[in-house]
């Protein structure tokens, strides 16, 4: 026997518009003011044991972690939605309306937190060569330093002194690099706060991680209502810090996963 | 380049950006069956090794489907 179960992608308010033609399919389930998307799963796919399994094959988690994103995407496009998190299965239908009833308040009060805004992602990287040419000779003593590594290069002088010069100019341009990326990410943040309804800092991502050589300086989530002004603010700081070395990122927009209220989480 | 901000970045969703959302955030209290936090770092960690092999990988000009980096 090949027993299904429910895998439930998020929640919306009930009556709320969702398409649901398109790959992958997906059904409504509605109780009360509430509505679950769903879709049917093979509870021998999704059962803990076959679970665990599962984890630790890649293409299985890409492929259903793509899934669980494309469905979110495809409501998001038509009406706010309360993410769950992956591999979210209940046994049956009977349980699943269970959970949206016994839930009914604190799920309608989160989709009403976030209701009409969406989540985008920020993230701010320093690129060494820029900042060094740009932001870095905003520094007295750099620029001095800079001059007399180009004299010394320029007088072809060898040996020990150009090298100490040369070093010095690092290490200073290396502390005036990590001051910056600390002061435009603390900058960023506020100034795109007061273009949204909330922001959370996220952790860091190491270079191997974001693709990037640069170094990140910040990684932040924003619940937004107004996306155009939003994006206004982002890209009039783009240009701000760009002479300085500072690169900017935009992801989104996404379910509002960072945003979904901390009871519903714990 | 009138910005910093790259357009072709904006829809093009990375596997980790996703793993980062859908992995540790939303709602989690519910189900019958749900991931454990055990499970969680499991995946993750894992997860993040084959993603930082696969930007090597894509570093050396070798761009691949997280899939193949398994094979």
């Amino acid at each position: 026997m090949n027993a299904e179960g429910w895998y439930l992608y998020g929640v919306v308010e009930a009556g709320a518009p969702v398409a649901m033609d398109g790959e992958p399919a997906v059904e409504l389930v509605t109780e009360g003011r509430l509505a679950g998307i769903t879709s049917r799963v093979s509870l021998e796919e999704f059962d803990e044991a076959a679970l665990v399994e599962r984890l630790g094959d890649a293409v299985w988690l890409e492929e259903n972690i793509r899934r669980h994103e494309q469905v979110l995407e495809r409501v998001l496009a038509s009406t706010t939605v309360l993410p769950c998190r992956f591999c979210t299965v209940y046994r049956t239908e009977a349980d699943l309306r269970q959970f949206l009833s016994e839930r009914q308040d604190a799920l309608s009060s989160a989709l009403a937190e976030v209701a009409g805004r969406v989540e985008l992602g920020v993230k701010a990287f320093v690129d060494r060569e820029r900042f060094a040419a740009g932001g870095a000779q905003e520094n007295d003593r750099i620029r001095e330093l800079t001059a007399q590594a180009a004299q010394s290069q320029a007088a072809q002088s060898q040996g020990g002194r150009a090298y100490l010069e040369s070093r010095r100019l690092e290490r200073l341009v290396g502390d005036e690099r990590a001051r910056f990326g600390q002061e435009a990410a603390s900058e960023l943040h506020r100034r795109l706060l007061d273009n949204a309804e909330r922001g959370v800092l996220l952790d860091l991502q190491r270079p191997e991680l974001s693709g990037r050589d640069e170094e990140m300086v910040l990684n932040s989530a924003y619940l937004v209502s107004d996306r155009p002004g939003f994006e206004r603010e982002l890209t009039a700081l783009a240009r701000e810090l760009s002479e300085r070395g500072l690169e900017l990122e935009l992801t989104g927009p996404w379910p509002p996963y960072n945003f979904v209220s901390e009871e519903l989480r714990a | 380049m009138s910005s910093d901000l790259r357009p072709d970045l904006r829809q093009q969703v990375t596997l980790l950006e996703l793993v980062d959302r859908v992995l540790n955030k939303g709602v989690v209290l519910s189900g019958d069956i749900t991931l454990s936090v055990a499970d969680v770092d499991l995946v993750y960690i894992g997860l993040r090794v084959l993603l930082s092999s696969v930007a090597t990988l894509e570093e050396q000009g070798m761009p691949v489907a997280i899939g193949d980096a398994l094979r």
